[in-house]
């Protein structure tokens, strides 16, 4: 099969993949328990007979087929429908805070990436002690983020960042120090050390091609990591960013803001990943 | 012997916190309006919360109950990813790849973000019993697809193995060569797949219990106790509501040294 029929398969399954956590989200919040009640039948204001009518027209107006023409109709005019909770478009609620996470995202991921690197480095190469060098990292790992987060604001120490930088370089830290350990033990590398190949050509030459695929893989992994973490991060920080609009719209069956919200994750998530593996493919051919 | 330490204290953990719950006559949800946030006695060893429920007897609940659900989500996300895989593996292409093709869906999505989608869709006015239930059931639903797809290589690597040839020239059944032949040679993969779910899930529980889609009050989680931290006003009357947390990491710390150490023999 060429490279081009490959990429075409893969952006096919890509959009199919989309086209279906759409429609699965929008069927697990449709049919959640409390997605049909209004807050006005709640109101003593109005009579039985009102309050039967609004919950017939809402029951008519919520239907899965009304759900999608809406939901549709949206995508097509470009602000991604109405928020229920909101009553904004879409894209006015996820412009300004897509900004806020990526920047966290960013700067989160890239010193996580730093730290683990920086310290997996010499944990590879290490001959004793290694144990105690991995410690922090294996306490690390058995912090929950909510917990990471609940600290940080007690000491009133660190911030979104610092969380979500120690949570990547924590799981980046064990996945890095087994690979890189590894290349350094793998036969060619000790020849090329017993030849007095400096560390920098090592490095260069023989480590890096040897776990580039796998470091793309991580970088994928990383992204869906950080990802994750952004939720209780943001929530518990009160970071008005995309992460907490998710935790918003679950809590309060926002239909229109959850689809864009997990349309957006999948995409980024399957786009990373459509670069890990188009990379490989490239490489391949 | 490193292996065996962890066990140990894990053990150890276990059965302090069920004496615990056996000697003490306290219930975990017993409330005491005229001790609250009491500090250290002779009758609550750890003090009480801000309702005046015993501290140590609710911190042995938790382990109790966090430890149960996930273990027993484990199995049942390990049993689902392995027939997953291995169905995947012994089947036609085409049912390989829409079986890949739904694992990959639950994989697009972060784990956090669907576990508290679904976890939120379900009743949240449900008994107590009921939501932990609940909570641990949509962990193992949703836990298996990374899991089955590690299985379904291993199982394809061994597929054509020479003793599964050999075993099916033989007159091997599926089903008898999949449970006499590919579950034990399978087993280096499952064990450390099932090790590695029991303290994510235990995470993911505290994560879901602190976002307000846990374990609901009055039984005792993790997430829960991780809630009261919250509060720093409280938190400088009483140190020891720090217990719940540093216990929550000792056990994490154990499980994730014990998925460590079984991934390594892998």
């Amino acid at each position: 099969m060429n490279l081009l029929a490959i990429g075409v398969r893969r952006v096919a399954r890509t959009l199919l993949l989309l086209l279906v956590v759409a429609a699965g989200a929008t069927a697990l919040v449709r049919f959640a328990p409390g997605f049909l009640s209004d807050e006005r039948e709640m109101d003593a204001k109005y009579a039985q007979g009102v309050r039967s009518e609004m919950q017939t027209e809402g029951t008519r107006d919520q239907s899965v087929g009304s759900i999608v023409v809406r939901e549709v109709r949206g995508w097509m005019k470009g602000d991604l429908g109405e928020s229920r909770q909101f009553e904004v478009p879409v894209t006015e609620l996820i412009a300004p805070r897509i900004k806020v996470s990526v920047l966290l995202l960013a700067r989160g991921i890239l010193f996580g990436w730093l730290l683990a690197i920086c310290t997996a480095f010499p944990a590879s190469v290490m001959r004793r002690g290694r144990q105690l060098w991995d410690l922090p990292f294996t306490l690390l790992l058995a912090s929950p983020t909510a917990a990471m987060a609940t600290i940080c604001i007690l000491a009133d120490a660190g911030g979104p960042v610092l969380v979500l930088t120690l949570l990547i370089a924590a799981r980046d830290f064990k996945f890095l120090s087994r690979v890189l350990r590894e290349a350094w033990n793998s036969a060619h590398l000790l020849q090329g050390r017993a030849q007095g190949l400096g560390l920098a050509a090592l490095t260069r030459l023989h480590i890096l091609p040897n776990v580039a695929q796998r470091l793309r893989a991580l970088a994928t992994l990383s992204i869906v990591t950080a990802l994750a973490a952004l939720i209780p991060i943001e929530v518990i920080f009160n970071v008005p960013g995309f992460g907490q609009l998710a935790w918003s719209a679950v809590m309060n069956r926002d239909l229109p803001v959850l689809v864009a919200v997990s349309l957006l994750m999948a995409g980024v998530v399957a786009l990373a990943s459509m670069i890990s593996t188009g990379a490989e493919t490239l490489e391949a051919a | 012997m490193k292996k065996l330490a962890s066990y140990g204290v894990l053990l150890l953990i276990v059965v302090a916190a069920t004496l615990v719950l056996r000697l003490t006559p306290i219930d975990y949800a017993a409330q005491d309006r005229d001790s609250t946030l009491a500090p250290s006695t002779a009758q609550h060893w750890t003090g009480t919360d801000e309702l005046g429920r015993d501290r140590t007897v609710r911190v042995a609940a938790a382990l109790l109950i966090g430890l149960a659900g996930a273990t027993i989500a484990a199995v049942i996300t390990t049993s689902i990813a392995a027939g997953f895989g291995l169905i995947a593996a012994f089947s036609h292409s085409a049912v390989a790849d829409v079986l890949m093709f739904i694992s990959d869906v639950f994989l697009s999505l972060p784990w956090l973000f669907l576990l508290m989608m679904a976890r939120a869709m379900l009743p949240l006015t449900a008994s107590p019993v009921q939501t932990a239930i609940l909570t641990f059931l949509c962990l193992a639903a949703l836990g298996w697809p990374a899991c089955a797809r590690v299985i379904y290589r291993g199982s394809v690597a061994l597929r054509s193995s020479e003793w599964l040839i050999h075993g099916r020239a033989c007159g091997l059944k599926t089903s008898q060569l999949i449970r006499l032949h590919l579950l034990p040679h399978l087993r280096p993969l499952l064990l450390p797949q099932f090790l590695i779910c029991i303290p994510v899930f235990i995470v993911a529980e505290a994560n879901l219990g602190s976002l307000g889609l846990g374990i609901g009050e009055p039984l005792p989680s993790w997430g829960a106790m991780l809630l009261e931290l919250d509060n720093s006003a409280l938190l400088a009357q009483s140190h020891w509501m720090y217990l719940p947390i540093a216990l929550l990491v000792i056990v994490l710390f154990l499980l994730e040294s014990l998925t460590s150490e079984e991934q390594n023999h892998a």
